[in-house]
C-alpha cells in the first residue's frame, strides 16, 4: 500500500478527490470456495473512493479480481468481507449500467429490441422509448442495422449496441468489464474516441476495467493498479492530460513516460501472477 | 520439388444462386429417393421370391389392403382414433413437461426437493403402469392419452430443465443489472435462450409419442392404428398390419416435422444449419 501516491504527478492543483465521493469501497474483499478444495483469496482488501462523474480505469494482471471487484460494485456479487457504498439519486429504476465483454447482448432480440430492453424493463412508454433508441442508434452508427439480429454483426458492432444499451437508459453510474477486449487493435481505437466523445459531451461516473494501459490512460481521469491475486490497489494515478481528450494524446511524450511508470509498477505483478499460475495442479 | 497451391471460385462462387437452387432440389430428391429405393428393393424380394410373399406381403399387395380397410371405414376409423389419442397425450405431456421444466431450471430448491424422486419415476417403464391407470380410468381413451402424456412429461421435462440451467450466466448478469424480475428474466432471457434445446427435446418426444401409443394400443387391444396392427398379426391378415405400420411410419414423421416447423417459427434468429465438413 505504500505505493500509493508515489506516482501522482505532484502539485496536480485542483485535481483531488471531490468532497463527496460517489462510490467509496472499504476494504471489501471476496473469496470463492471451490468444490473439494479452500477457499482461494481473489481479491483485497481494496479501499477506493470514485468521485461524481469520474472516469476511473482499473488495471492489472488477469486474475487478480478485478473483474470481481466490478462485480461488488455492480450487486452482482457480495463482498466477503468489507462494504461498497454508492450513492444514487433513489428516482432512477436502473441507476447503474453495465457493459460486458460478452453475452452482454441477446441473439434472440433485434439490435433495437436489445438497445430497448433497459427501458423497457423501467417502465417508459413506448414513444419516449422509441426516441431514445434512435437517437442512440444513429449516435452509435447502428441505424441501419436496427431489425437485425447480433448474430449477422460483426464483434464491433455487437459492442455498439451493448454501449447503446447501457447509455439508453440514462445511468448515473457506468461500469465497463473490458468491454474492447475481444476487439481488434484498429476497432478498439474506434470505439474508444467513440466512447471519449460521448463520455465528454455528457460526463457520467465510470469504472471501467481493462488490461491495456494505453486505454487506461486515454480514457481514465484517474489509474488504480491492482496486483497479483489477492488483488490489492498498488498505484493509484492521476491522469493529467486536459478535458476533452483525442487519441492523439497517445503520441504524447508524457503518454509514453505514465505508460512507462505504469508498467513499472505492474510488470512484477503480473510475473507474479502467472508463476501461481504455473504451480496450479 | 515444390507444388503450387491455387485457390480459384468454384463453382458456388461463380454460379451461387444456381448452386443453393440445385441443392435444394437435390435435398428433396435424395429425400424421396431412399424411401422409394426401399419399396423397390422390397418389391422385387418378394417378385424374386427371395422371401416368402405370404409372411412379408410386398407392396403391392398393401394396394387393396388399404382398399379394403378403406371400404369398411376402418381405416379412417383407427387413424382419426390414434391421431387423436397421440396430439392430445402429447400436448398434455409437453404442456406440463415445460411449466415444471422451467420451474425446476429456475429453483434450486424445487430441484433439490424433485429431481431425485422424477428421476426414479422416469426410469419406470409406463406401459407397467399401465393396470394401474385402466382401474383408475377404464379402457379407452383417457388411459392411452394420460400415459402417452405422462412418457412424453419426461423427455420434455428433463429438456427444458438441463436447458435452462445452461443458460450462460452472463445472460443472466447482463438481465439482473437491467434489475429484470423472475417473470422478466424468464420472459426476455431463459425461455428464448433455451428455445432451442427445449425443441429438440420436443422433437424427441413427439417421435416417442407415437411409439407409446401404438405399444398401449397393442396391449389394450381396443382401437387405432396400433389394434390395427394387433389385429392383424393374430388373424394372420399381413396386409393389415404393414398398412398399420407404414401409416404409424407416416404420422411420426410428420408430426416430428410439424414440431420442427414450429420450432423454426419461434427461433427465427438462429441459424438453421451452418455444419462444415471435410468434402
Amino acid at each position: 500500500m505504500d505505493h500509493i501516491g508515489q506516482l501522482t504527478p505532484s502539485g496536480a492543483p485542483g485535481e483531488g478527490p471531490p468532497a463527496a465521493p460517489r462510490i467509496t469501497v472499504r476494504e471489501a474483499s471476496r473469496s470463492f470456495v471451490t468444490t473439494g478444495r479452500s477457499a482461494v483469496h481473489a481479491l483485497g482488501p481494496v479501499d477506493l473512493s470514485i468521485g461524481d462523474d469520474e472516469f476511473l480505469c482499473v488495471v492489472g494482471p488477469s486474475g487478480c479480481g478485478k473483474s470481481t471487484l466490478l462485480k461488488i460494485i455492480a450487486g452482482l456479487l457480495a463482498p466477503s468481507a468489507g462494504e461498497v457504498a454508492i450513492e444514487v439519486s433513489g428516482d432512477h429504476r436502473i441507476p447503474i449500467a453495465m457493459v460486458f465483454q460478452d453475452y452482454g447482448i441477446y441473439p434472440w432480440k433485434t439490435v433495437r429490441a436489445n438497445v430497448e430492453l433497459g427501458l423497457r424493463l423501467s417502465g417508459r412508454p413506448t414513444a419516449d422509448r422509441r426516441e431514445i433508441v434512435d437517437d442512440w442508434l444513429a449516435r452509435l452508427g447502428l441505424t441501419d442495422f436496427a431489425d437485425v439480429y447480433p448474430g449477422a454483426l460483426s464483434g464491433g458492432m455487437r459492442q455498439r449496441v451493448s454501449i447503446a444499451r447501457a447509455l439508453a437508459i440514462d445511468p448515473e453510474v457506468l461500469l465497463m468489464d473490458e468491454p474492447f477486449a475481444a476487439l481488434d487493435a484498429q476497432l478498439r481505437e474506434v470505439l474508444q474516441d467513440e466512447l471519449l466523445a460521448i463520455w465528454q459531451a455528457r460526463r457520467r461516473t465510470v469504472v471501467f476495467v481493462t488490461h491495456s494501459l494505453e486505454e487506461a490512460l486515454l480514457l481514465g481521469d484517474r489509474v488504480v493498479v491492482m496486483s497479483a491475486r489477492p488483488g490489492r490497489v498498488i498505484a493509484d494515478i492521476h491522469v493529467p492530460f486536459e478535458r476533452p481528450r483525442s487519441s492523439a494524446i497517445r503520441t504524447d511524450a508524457l503518454f509514453a513516460k505514465l505508460r512507462g511508470e505504469l508498467w513499472t509498477s505492474l510488470h512484477s505483478e503480473v510475473v507474479a501472477q502467472f508463476d501461481a499460475g504455473k504451480d496450479r495442479p | 520439388m515444390s507444388t503450387v497451391l491455387t485457390r480459384r471460385p468454384g463453382v458456388a462462387e461463380l454460379h451461387p444462386v444456381r448452386t443453393r437452387r440445385r441443392w435444394s432440389a437435390t435435398k428433396i430428391a435424395l429425400g424421396i429417393s431412399v424411401p422409394v429405393l426401399f419399396v423397390a428393393v422390397w418389391q422385387l424380394s418378394a417378385v424374386l421370391e427371395w422371401v416368402d410373399p405370404f409372411l412379408y406381403p410386398p407392396p403391392s399387395r398393401l394396394v387393396p389392403g388399404i382398399a379394403a380397410l378403406w371400404e369398411d371405414g376402418r381405416l379412417v376409423e383407427a387413424t382419426v382414433t390414434s391421431v387423436r389419442r397421440v396430439i392430445l397425450g402429447y400436448l398434455l405431456g409437453a404442456v406440463t413437461g415445460l411449466v415444471v421444466g422451467f420451474l425446476m431450471g429456475m429453483s434450486r430448491v424445487l430441484r433439490a426437493a424433485f429431481e431425485p424422486f422424477s428421476w426414479a419415476w422416469y426410469t419406470v417403464p409406463k406401459l407397467a403402469l399401465l393396470p394401474i391407470f385402466l382401474t383408475i380410468f377404464g379402457f379407452g381413451d383417457t388411459s392411452v392419452v394420460v400415459l402417452i402424456a405422462m412418457t412424453v412429461y419426461f423427455f420434455v421435462w428433463i429438456s427444458v430443465m438441463s436447458a435452462v440451467m445452461a443458460v450462460p450466466t452472463g445472460y443472466r448478469e447482463a438481465a439482473l443489472m437491467l434489475r429484470a424480475n423472475r417473470w422478466e428474466m424468464f420472459r426476455h432471457v431463459l425461455l428464448p435462450a433455451a428455445l432451442p434445446e427445449i425443441f429438440v427435446g420436443l422433437r424427441i418426444a413427439a417421435g416417442v409419442s407415437v411409439l407409446m401409443l401404438v405399444g398401449i394400443e397393442f396391449v389394450i387391444s381396443d382401437q387405432g392404428l396400433g389394434y390395427l396392427i394387433e389385429q392383424g398379426r393374430t388373424l394372420l391378415l399381413l396386409e393389415q398390419s404393414y398398412v398399420g405400420i407404414v401409416l404409424v411410419a407416416a404420422i411420426g414423421y410428420l408430426f416430428a416435422l410439424l414440431v420442427k416447423l414450429v420450432g423454426r417459427l419461434f427461433i427465427r434468429w438462429a441459424a438453421d444449419d451452418n455444419a462444415i465438413i471435410p468434402s
